[in-house]
């Protein structure tokens, strides 16, 4: 009977004192959870920050390579078509409904430098106002002979097949020299004409 | 002594592998073209960028090439909704024969006519067929000269990666 007093006591006793440790223990937990939770933000928001300088930082990168993408063909494009020998020939359409563009073969001086086919994509954006420069070149000053002859599908969606001829003086400086194709309402045809721009 | 004659070596070795790597065409960019096709339109191949294209130079008198067309035109059937392109470069003199062929074969894909030979020579042709892939940034990723039964599989591969890039 002592035995089982002594025995019910000592537990008791036992059970008494790990509820108190597990009461003193309780706050501590709950503590350290939050901690963690607010460490966790912490770093996640961090690593956020860190993610949109990364971003912003790859952002101006790419814009440096495109400015230096630019510069370097602007370099390139002076280094190799020297402003007073520069000649550029440019492709126009205005309106376009008895010409439908396939191609533009351009010759100088009896010499094939160009035989650009255009897309649909293109001959549409030509019909839209858009100007093509067909071909760029370096010419000595002086008398040169220009030939272009315009394919494509004339009134009727026949095949047309025209040429227009000019001759031009090269003086020093640039010079720009239009391919201008319209439509004359009156003979219901299209109609071809060199112009050329100082 | 020997360790000059080693390093030179393999100053020898990287410069042999620059100039090889540099005659390749691969991780180039795609040089771009225009031509006439089949259906009698202009197709240029910078107005395909941001889809896969897949340039197959081909002529008439060439075996494995009718061998390979029709392989080529299941790819173009089954990827072409998914962002594939096919463009088949005829390099024959004679654009009448290309026609017969494609009529012949059945083929559905865009066939364009290279009768002056000038793209074949931007591309470098120097074996038929020519296999050029190009991924949808324009840059040349693969290059395949000649045709073998089997070849349609590695295709189909390198196809299937360069639409999930």
């Amino acid at each position: 009977m002592t035995r089982i007093f002594i025995t019910l006591v000592t537990t008791t006793l036992l059970a008494l004192s790990f509820a108190s440790v597990a009461q003193d223990e309780d706050p501590a937990r709950a503590g350290t959870s939050a901690e963690k939770a607010a460490a966790a933000g912490a770093s996640e928001a961090r690593s956020r920050e860190d993610f949109r300088a990364i971003d912003q930082e790859v952002q101006s990168l790419k814009k440096e390579v495109l400015d230096l993408n630019r510069d370097l063909f602007l370099l390139e494009e002076e280094l190799l078509f020297p402003a007073n020998s520069q000649v550029a020939f440019f492709v126009s359409l205005d309106v376009g409904e008895y010409f439908n563009l396939d191609s533009v073969n351009i010759k100088i001086d009896g010499k094939e430098v160009a035989n650009y086919l255009y897309t649909e994509r293109e001959a549409d954006a030509l019909m839209r106002g858009g100007v093509h420069r067909v071909h760029m070149a370096n010419l000595k000053t002086g008398e040169h002979e220009l030939i272009a002859v315009f394919v494509g599908k004339g009134p009727n969606v026949r095949d047309y097949r025209r040429g227009a001829t000019i001759t031009f003086d090269k003086g020093i400086g640039a010079k720009y020299v239009e391919l201008e194709i319209t439509d004359s309402v009156k003979k219901q045809q299209p109609e071809f004409a060199i112009k050329e721009w100082e | 002594m020997k360790l000059k004659n080693s390093l030179i070596a393999l100053v020898f070795c990287v410069f042999a592998a620059s100039s090889l790597a540099a005659g390749n065409m691969e991780g180039q960019q795609a040089p771009d073209f225009a031509l006439k096709s089949s259906t009698g339109e202009n197709l240029r191949l910078s107005e395909y960028r941001g889809d896969v294209v897949m340039i197959n130079f081909w002529a008439t008198w060439c075996g494995p090439c009718r061998q390979e067309m029709p392989h080529l035109d299941a790819l173009y059937s089954r990827y072409q909704r998914v962002g594939f392109n096919l463009l088949g470069v005829n390099i024959d003199d004679d654009s009448g024969r290309a026609m017969d062929m494609i009529e012949d074969l059945g083929v559905n894909f865009p066939v364009l006519f290279d009768a002056r030979k000038e793209v074949s020579e931007l591309y470098d042709v120097s074996a038929m067929p020519v296999t050029v892939i190009v991924d949808r940034e324009g840059t040349v990723r693969y290059v395949h000269h000649g045709y073998k039964p089997g070849y349609e599989d590695m295709y189909l591969d390198q196809i299937r990666s360069l639409l999930r890039e």
